[in-house]
This record gives structure tokens, sequence and C-alpha cells, in this order.
């Protein structure tokens, strides 16, 4: 049974109160890399945007026209991540046919987003949680939105602590993840404001 | 990598110490920090995770000569997901409970950078023995920092270990523990207590990026 | 043989494919059974605890749940058992919760005027905030528990306990409770209607 759930508390959570990135731990790798510098983060982020709105509504089809009516639910992490890597070459090519300008700027972060958990993710939750099309491209929307504005905001905190002075240890890795605990802590106020959880 | 660095006792202090995959290279978290609230799903999540990290490094090695380059990404990508699988059919029948817990982040272990990065960076280019051992410790320096990010989270956050009371009934829980943000700060510090000690040791630190 | 070629490339990729999806439907095909016995024993475990049934082991799971029957009430499934001169009822429900569908049990009494337990079969809430309705002491709320007015309030400021008709949120999910409390009284007054008329 599909949930009834209301689109816009769908697309609210998935951004704020249960970010993907804060609340779910996804997208970490190129996360923690990338944030060191503001302009590649806006690059990724909007291709994460890009690519977890299509991969999501394309895996929803797959799942419910092809897994669940052949009986082989059991191979869909092989089948996401196929889709996945395939979605991401077209819209690779896409781009650069259309706008040798977005290319520049978006294409160099396509390759690495066919391995961000995040995207893997989205189209898991949606299985498990029996999305219909329409919240499963909402929520993968949101989330991407999501992920955007947290490695936005972390970028640009970075850049106001990279000059700080911090013990030897916690400098890089070690400052990051706190600083992003705070952030999750942050994101987690939002509760109150949206009253969705 | 040298020669000397590839004894199997040099390999394993590589992989659970100096260039932990976790605390050194920030590499394969994001699919299991979400299940570090409770100690008994962080077990079960990181023996798979070692078992499919050694058993597709040792695969990959096993068909290194055979695997034409240009579909060699999508070959790897094919047995991490095979092996990843199979964890998932076998915790479905067996161990049911944990794997409703676990939810999507089995199939997360996919995208666990730390495999990937295993199997192109050592199985590509050993025997098959020595890559299985590399894959193997890999995992277990994963689950060492995993384990004790969970210790701290159960303890505090529901007052016992493995689902057991420990703590007196008296104490009083702390919801932050259970919640997202504890494991950043907990990993943060790990990773501060980790690079110290190894300063002090006058160790080479990788850059953690 | 040129292991670059295009031919080798294709055949080897043919039967990589092959080899590892034929080896993992034989493992699917051969604990798809077992799947489906621990599913249909979560779902008994789920009614006897909604009924407030003692048990220990997975055998004395099957035991028990043989001496429940099923009755069908206008296309819904209630599950019947008779104890201290008292019948209870139990159903399955499902209803939509912040993150996807809720999926439990309910126990009430023969007159719909208190709960007798809840169960949690399934359910995608927040892990720490909404999934704290599957603790015990969420669910304990509900054993024996009487009815105000035959509704169920979920009150955020707890303290609750002995209160009629009132159980304690879950700090902090302010959506999954008022989820629950709706998902709950949608419940109850299907009892009501079906068992309700018989009295």
């Amino acid at each position: 049974m599909a949930p009834d759930i209301p689109l816009i508390s769908l697309f609210l959570a998935s951004i704020f109160t249960s970010n993907i990135l804060l609340a779910n731990f996804l997208g970490m790798c190129s996360f923690i890399a990338i944030s060191k510098d503001m302009n590649s983060s806006n690059g990724l982020g909007l291709a994460v945007v890009v690519v977890l709105t299509f991969t999501t509504a394309v895996n929803w089809a797959v799942l419910n026209y092809v897994l669940i009516p052949l009986d082989l639910v059991y191979l869909r992490f092989i089948v996401f991540i196929i889709v996945i890597a395939s979605v991401v070459q077209m819209l690779e090519m896409i781009i650069d046919r259309v706008s040798q300008t977005l290319y520049l700027s978006l294409g160099i972060f396509l390759p690495l987003i066919t391995v961000n958990c995040a995207i893997l993710g989205v189209s898991l939750f949606m299985e498990i949680r029996q999305y219909t099309f329409v919240q499963s491209t909402v929520y993968g929307l949101g989330s991407g939105l999501g992920w955007w504005l947290a490695i936005m905001a972390l970028s640009a905190i970075r850049k106001k602590t990279e000059k700080s002075k911090v013990p030897a240890g916690l400098q890089g890795a070690g400052l990051t993840f706190i600083t992003i605990g705070f952030m999750a802590m942050a994101f987690i106020g939002f509760t109150g404001l949206l009253q969705v959880q | 990598m040298s020669d000397a660095a590839k004894a199997p006792g040099a390999i394993m202090k590589q992989n659970l110490w100096t260039s932990n995959p976790i605390f050194m290279q920030v590499l394969g978290i994001c699919s299991a920090l979400a299940v570090t609230n409770l100690l008994s799903n962080t077990m079960i999540m990181t023996i798979g995770v070692v078992f499919v990290t050694a058993m597709s490094s040792l695969t990959v090695s096993l068909l290194k000569s055979l695997i034409p380059r240009k579909v060699r990404m999508v070959v790897q990508t094919l047995i991490i997901a095979f092996y990843v699988i199979i964890v998932d059919i076998v915790l479905r029948a067996y161990l049911p409970e944990i794997s409703r817990n676990l939810g999507p982040y089995v199939g997360l272990i996919i995208t666990n950078c730390i495999i990937m990065g295993r199997a192109e960076a050592f199985a590509q280019s050993n025997g098959p023995v020595l890559s299985f051992w590399d894959g193997m410790t890999s995992g277990m320096g994963y689950m060492g920092v995993l384990l004790t990010i969970a210790l701290v989270r159960e303890l505090l956050g529901f007052g016992s270990l493995f689902g057991f009371q420990v703590l007196p009934a008296g104490f009083e829980p702390w919801i932050i523990m259970v919640m997202p943000p504890s494991a950043f700060f907990l990993i943060g510090l790990i990773v501060w207590i980790g690079k110290t000690i190894m300063h002090r040791q006058g160790e080479p630190v990788l850059e953690g990026e | 043989m040129n292991k670059q070629s295009l031919p080798y490339t294709v055949v080897f990729s043919f039967i990589v494919c092959f080899v590892f999806v034929f080896l993992l439907s034989l493992t699917h095909q051969a604990t798809s059974e077992l799947v489906q016995l621990n599913q249909e024993l979560r779902q008994q475990r789920a009614v006897l605890r909604a009924l407030a049934v003692d048990f220990e082991t997975d055998d004395q799971i099957r035991a028990l749940f043989a001496d429940i029957e099923a009755v069908e009430y206008d296309d819904m499934t209630l599950y019947r058992v008779q104890r201290g001169g008292e019948t209870l009822y139990a159903r399955i429900f499902a209803g939509s919760g912040v993150w996807g569908t809720i999926n439990g049990v309910l126990g009430v009494d023969r007159e719909v005027t208190r709960t007798v337990g809840l169960e949690i079969i399934d359910h995608n809430e927040t892990p720490g905030l909404g999934g704290r309705i599957d603790e015990p002491w969420f669910k304990q709320q509900f054993t024996d528990k009487p009815l105000l007015d035959g509704r169920l309030e979920v009150v955020r400021e707890g303290g609750t306990e002995g209160q009629d008709g009132k159980v304690d949120a879950v700090t902090g999910a302010t959506g999954t409770s008022r989820s629950m409390q709706t998902i709950l009284n949608r419940e109850l007054e299907r009892l009501q209607s079906v068992l309700g008329g018989e009295a």
C-alpha cells in the first residue's frame, strides 16, 4: 500500500528535518572531499539534484513495471546501480551536446555521482516505503536540494574555519565531522517549525 | 606500494591503523553510520562489509587477468553487488529482525568506497590470498571504528550493550546519542584522537580528505 | 586471444552476468520459503502480543496462534481469543506515518471499551524519533488502557499514566505521534462498528 503522505510535507522534510546527508548519513564521501571548495560544491550539488530526481523516477518505473511483475525484486541492487550509471552517462552526453559551458561546470562531477551513496539510498528508501511515482519524484528532488543546501553550508563554514588555529589532530577531517554534527543538530531544529516529524 | 609493505603483518597494521579507511582516509562512512545506534545492528552490518570486501577482493584478484579493461569498473561493481545481494538474502532468511532494522543500508554497502577502493588499488595487482587478507583487514579497520561509535551511542543512548541493560535503572538516557548528530561528533573525536596519537608516535600522517 | 577485442568483451560480460545472476537466483530460491515463514511468524507474533498472550519460543507462537480464531466481519479479518471469561479481538492495521506505511496490530475487548495491546509490525519512521513507537515503553501504554468515549488521545506533554484514553507521545516526534492517533482512532471506529453492533 502506498502511504498517504502530503507532498508538501514530504518535500520539506526531505530538505530540512530528514536531510539525506545530515539525518541519513548518505553521500558523505564526496561531501567531505568536495566541500573544501565552494565552486565545486555548487557544481556537484546541482548535479546531485538533477541526477537524484531523474534516477529516482526511472528506478521507480523499473521497479514497478519490470522487477515486481517478473518477481525479480531481489536483484534490485544490481539493477538500480546499472540504471544510475546509465542515467548519469546519458545526462553527460546530453549536457555535452546542449551546452559546453554547462558541461564544463557540471560534467566533471557526473562520474563522481554514480558512486554517491545518496543516489542509491534514495532509490532504496523509495522502494522500502512504497512511494507512488509522484511521491518518489518529489522525494528525489527534495533530497537532492537538501544535499545541495548541506554541502553549500558546509563549504561556507569550512572557508571560515580554514585559517583558524586548531589542534593538529583535529585539522581537516576531524573538525569537518564536528561541524557537520552541529549542522545536523541545527537541521533537527527545523522540526518545530515544519511540524512534520 | 613497496615490496616490504606487502607482508601480511604489514598489510594488517596498515589497514587497521596507519591507513585505516575511516579515520585516515574518511572513506565509506555513508553506508554504516546510520546503523551505529545499536551494537547488534552495527556488528551484523560490519560483518557484512568485511565479508563483501574480502570476497570481492578475492574474486577481482582471481578474475583480473580475464577482465577486459573497458568493462573493468562495471565488472567490479557487479561482483560487489553480487556479494551484497547474498548478504541481503541471508539476512532476510536467517536474521529477519536485523534485516528489518538495517533497511536500505545493506544495499548501500555497494556504494561503500572502501570496497571498490581495495579492489581497484590492491586486488587488481596482487594475488588472491593477499587480496582476500587485504580486503578482510580493511573491513576490520572499518569495523573497529564503527563498533567503538556504536558502543558509546548504545551505552549512553539506551543504557544497554547488545540489548542488555547495563546501566542502573535510574540512568537518564541521552536522547542526543540516539539521534544522528552524535555519530558525527563521535567520529570527529575518534579521528582527532587517532591522528593525535599518530603525531605523537611520529608516524607519517596521510592527509585525510 | 585478444582480451581487449570487442567480441571477447561482449562474451565475457555476458558470461559474468549470467553466472552471477544464476547463482543469485539459486540462493533466492533456496531461501524464499524461509523468508515467507519468517514473515508469517512475525505477523503471528504481533497478533499474540496485541492480545497480550504470553509466549517464549517460536514453536509456542505457532501453537498458540493455532488456538486463535480468525473471524470475518464485513470483509475485515479479526483475530478472536477467549481469556478469563472474556472475548478479545485484534485486527491488523495499516496507516500512513510520516515517512511511509505503519503496519501493526491493535487488540481490544468485546465492547471496545479498552485496548488490550498494541504491536507494530513494521514502520519507516525516523530512527530515534518517530521510530520509538516500536519501543516497549510506547507499546506497553496500550496494555489494558481504558478508552475515553471510545477514543484515544496521544498527549505531547506526557504524564498520562493512569488516565483513561490518554497515552504519552514520543518526544520530538509530533508527526508520528499525530499519525498514530489518527490511525488508532480510525481503527477503533471500525472495530466499534462491527463489534458494537452485536452487543
